[in-house]
């Protein structure tokens, strides 16, 4: 897989690419700002673009923005966005929005199997939004909201596919067989009026805008 | 040579003239030089006599050396040389002669006086119409003196001797005999109507003008009245005091005022400002009257007690004098405010104005800024304006504070100071300067509301500042969080995460035989993790990241952190990021406490901008009874609320739960 790497920190960057140079991916370009990356993603079309939220100039959202012109100009270029801390306002938007992005704390890193699969997951068409986001989309839950008739096994199932995990994945982490969490997740869909969809992609799409929707903020 | 040169030549002539003949007068008089008029005048006449012709000579010198072109330095100069030309000495005209001359021209001495109030002060009649009634008046004087030379009556008394040069003329007898005598009512009337002329030519520019024309009409008018009242006074006093005094007093005094003219005239032209000419017309008024009543009053009681007790008792004097002597301060008194309100009527309203509102503020309905308005109408300037003078900036400011530059009206500036140090300054239309009574009056009034106010507007501006500066001291503290938290994020934090990257990949690049490193590095990589989310939490303490997001974000992620449940109704627009700020800190303190201390079950959050103005209330279920406490969380709290002008109560009931309210402006 063909990934460029956009990180100010020097440090980091090159270990995330020796990490990914490690388990077989090419990295192709590693740049330090949000112009150069747009430079280089038009130049090498990768198939994955890290991109850190806060770099120079501003050290604000330029990376988010960057992320966000990406999708615009480089459909096949998927995007998997890193930061310090859950800040959200664009996170949930283009993780709804659409397939191949990505949105995870850095720290996720460090739990370098499950980061691996969140990066083939997302170059793959798929998604990943950080737990830490989702646990704000799911708690707390309101009186009468449809949420709130979800098991605890099925709000915890509910979590991790809206991280954007498979069926497999999920099975993994619960220790359950993936019969299980096929059950599971039929019921939650019911439960919550979505369409019962056999693509993941799709299905996670469906869960996110409806948590978004759901989610006060 | 210029124009201007030679009518500067002329005046210097004339003036030399007149002091040449003054000169060889005064020898006659002193019998240096043989002459028979000279018989006629005492000696000490001859400093009087000097007076009355070098004052108008002097001044129309004066005037006509700095500005020729002046019709009036014309008349004094040639009025003066006239008098001295033809009664002074006789020089050209033998004894007969010399006498008749002097009988005719006798008006002469009223006729320069008379003209100068027609033109005065700057040289123009006042219309066409009053060109006639000059013209009229001049006519009647030249007629009146050429009749009076024909007159072929012979001299009486010392002079009866010296045969009359006109006895016999033909003209002199027809007139005489014919009754076109009769012409003479006509010239005398136009002679006195002349003068009743120049007293209302004076009395109608005092009305029409304004400023410095008006005070130098003024300056005449004082001069000029001294006549009739001089007059007056004599008349009255050798009605009470007797004959004798009247050769004795009205003659010098006539000529005096002569001299008084001529030197109102020049101060008029020069130094107008320099003396307060209203003051001195008031104290005139006033003494003059005091004086006439005073004279009456010891003239009715002392023929009233004549005609009781006798006359020529010295008890009649005695007790007219006592009466005298008791009326004259309650008199003056009375007479002072009389002469106030008719001729000072401006200062008077003026300062009772500021009185006025002295009053008002004693009572509180007014505060004494506000005087700025008070000191136009009393002023009668609508175009007034008060600066207050700021001793810290070293600068005047106007009422609002605003600190006033140099000044581009050509307004005059008159400074009010108290002990030597300046308060306030008045910009005011310049014709004001020349009415000091008025203006020194209203201001000496003022002074004490006008040092209020400065003291006032000098607090209110220091007050501004120090709240300005506290704003800005919270700001800074906003913005300090701000760094810190980024600080802790993209420094330690990322250090962290990189070095946790370096240890997994160290372990993934382990040899196998070194596998058993492998759950001591998943240890330390685990400490790495918590160390990171420690970091996190302590930035997010500092200051959250979401309140990038706005308040209401923000807000939501701080209930879902807490243990109890929190109701969040939060507008979703977004208000100055400080404020924002200042809310979410109180939030989250009246939070921790609900929590911590309150044994709430569950916490309401609300929020809703009205009126350019964040209302945000925290109310929980707990057990109340909470104080703000100096020093201590809300308190804090309170001062940093307070920095963005802003205001937070605490209503905690004892058992009835805690309700946190703030109110911060918020200009869109």
């Amino acid at each position: 897989m063909r990934i460029v790497i956009a990180e100010d920190a020097v440090l980091l960057r090159e270990g995330l690419a020796g990490l990914l140079e490690d388990a077989g991916h090419d990295v192709v370009a590693r740049v330090g700002d949000a112009e150069s990356l747009l430079a280089v993603v038009a130049e090498h079309e990768p198939d994955l673009a890290i991109v850190d939220v806060r770099m120079p100039p501003t050290y604000e959202d330029e990376g988010m923005l960057a992320a966000v012109e990406m999708r615009r100009l480089h459909p096949r270029t998927a995007v998997l966005v890193l930061s310090q801390h859950v800040e959200s306002r664009h996170a949930v938007e283009l993780v709804g929005s659409g397939n191949g992005f990505g949105y995870l704390l850095k720290d996720r890193v460090l739990e370098v199997d499950d980061f691996l699969e969140a990066v083939e997951r997302v170059s793959g068409g798929g998604s990943a939004l950080d737990p830490e986001v989702v646990k704000q989309l799911l708690a707390p839950p309101g009186e009468g909201d449809a949420l709130a008739s979800l098991t605890p096994r099925e709000r915890e199932v509910l979590g991790l596919m809206a991280e954007g995990r498979t069926n497999g994945g999920i099975a993994r982490q619960l220790w359950l067989t993936e019969k299980t969490v096929e059950t599971h997740v039929s019921s939650i869909l019911g439960k919550l009026g979505l369409a019962q969809d056999g693509d993941t992609h799709r299905r996670v799409m469906a869960v996110v805008t409806y948590l978004r929707r759901a989610a006060p903020a | 040579m210029s124009v201007m040169q030679g009518l500067r030549l002329a005046a210097v002539g004339i003036a030399a003239g007149t002091c040449v003949l003054l000169v060889l007068g005064i020898l006659q008089v002193f019998g240096l030089i043989d002459s028979i008029n000279a018989d006629e005048i005492p000696l000490w006449m001859v400093p009087f006599i000097v007076v009355a012709l070098l004052a108008p000579t002097a001044v129309g010198l004066a005037i006509a050396i700095r500005q020729p072109r002046n019709v009036i330095a014309w008349i004094l100069l040639v009025g003066a040389f006239a008098i001295v030309a033809l009664t002074g000495p006789d020089l050209i005209f033998t004894d007969g002669w010399a006498l008749q001359v002097g009988r005719a021209t006798w008006p002469l001495l009223y006729a320069w006086p008379i003209a100068v109030t027609y033109v005065f002060p700057n040289g123009r009649f006042l219309s066409r119409r009053w060109r006639y009634i000059g013209a009229a008046g001049a006519l009647s004087f030249v007629g009146f003196m050429a009749m009076a030379m024909f007159d072929p009556e012979p001299f009486y008394g010392e002079d009866a001797s010296v045969p009359n040069p006109m006895a016999g003329n033909a003209v002199g007898e027809w007139l005489n005999d014919s009754g076109v005598g009769l012409v003479w009512v006509v010239l005398w009337v136009g002679i006195l109507g002349s003068l009743v002329a120049g007293a209302l030519a004076i009395r109608m520019r005092l009305r029409r003008s304004s400023g410095v024309e008006r005070l130098q009409t003024l300056w005449l008018a004082w001069a000029g009245a001294l006549i009739p009242l001089g007059l007056l006074l004599c008349g009255l006093s050798s009605f009470v005091l007797g004959d004798s005094l009247v050769d004795w007093v009205l003659f010098p005094f006539l000529l005096l005022m002569e001299a008084a003219v001529a030197a109102a005239v020049g101060l008029a032209v020069s130094r107008h400002g320099l003396y307060t000419i209203e003051r001195l017309v008031n104290r005139t008024a006033v003494y003059a009257a005091l004086t006439v009543l005073l004279i009456a009053l010891y003239a009715g009681s002392a023929l009233s007690l004549g005609v009781v007790i006798g006359g020529g008792s010295a008890w009649v004097t005695a007790l007219a004098t006592l009466a005298v002597a008791v009326a004259f301060r309650p008199l003056r008194s009375r007479i002072q405010d009389l002469v106030d309100r008719r001729y000072a009527r401006a200062r008077y309203e003026g300062v009772r104005r500021v009185r006025g509102f002295e009053d008002e503020v004693r009572d509180g309905r007014r505060a004494p800024e506000e005087i700025g308005p008070v000191l136009r109408e009393a002023l009668g300037d609508p175009g007034a304006d008060v600066h207050f003078w700021l001793p810290s900036a070293g600068e005047f400011c106007d009422v609002s504070g605003a600190v006033v530059t140099a000044q581009a009206d050509d307004r005059a500036r008159t400074e009010v100071e108290r002990d030597g140090v300046s308060v306030a300054a008045l910009l005011h239309d310049p014709a004001l300067l020349e009415r000091q009574d008025l203006l020194r009056g209203v201001l000496d009034a003022s002074r004490l509301t006008l040092e209020m106010a400065r003291l006032r507007v000098e607090l209110r501006l220091q007050l501004a500042e120090v709240e300005a500066s506290r704003t800005r001291i919270v700001e800074a503290g906003y913005e300090e969080r701000r760094r810190l938290e980024r600080d802790l994020h993209d420094g330690a934090q990322q250090r962290l995460v990189s070095l946790g990257v370096q240890i997994r990949r160290l372990q993934r690049t382990l040899p196998k035989d070194a596998a058993i490193l492998g759950p001591t590095l998943d240890k330390i990589v685990d400490e790495v993790g918590a160390a990171i989310a420690d970091l996190r939490q302590i930035a997010a303490g500092v200051r959250p990241a979401r309140l990038d997001d706005g308040l209401a974000a923000a807000l939501r992620d701080l209930a879902r952190s807490s243990p109890i449940p929190v109701d969040v109704s939060v507008p979703a627009e977004r208000v100055p990021t400080s404020v924002e700020a200042a809310a979410y800190f109180v939030a989250c303190e009246a939070l921790t406490n609900a929590v911590k201390y309150a044994s709430a079950s569950k916490v309401a959050v609300r929020a809703v901008r009205e009126n350019g103005t964040l209302f945000v209330s925290i109310a929980d279920d707990g057990l109340g009874g909470a104080v703000v406490r100096r020093g201590r969380g809300l308190a804090g709290l309170e001062d940093r609320v307070a920095a963005h002008g802003g205001t937070l109560t605490v209503v905690s009931p004892r058992g009835g739960g805690t309700r946190v309210e703030v109110a911060i402006p918020c200009e869109s």
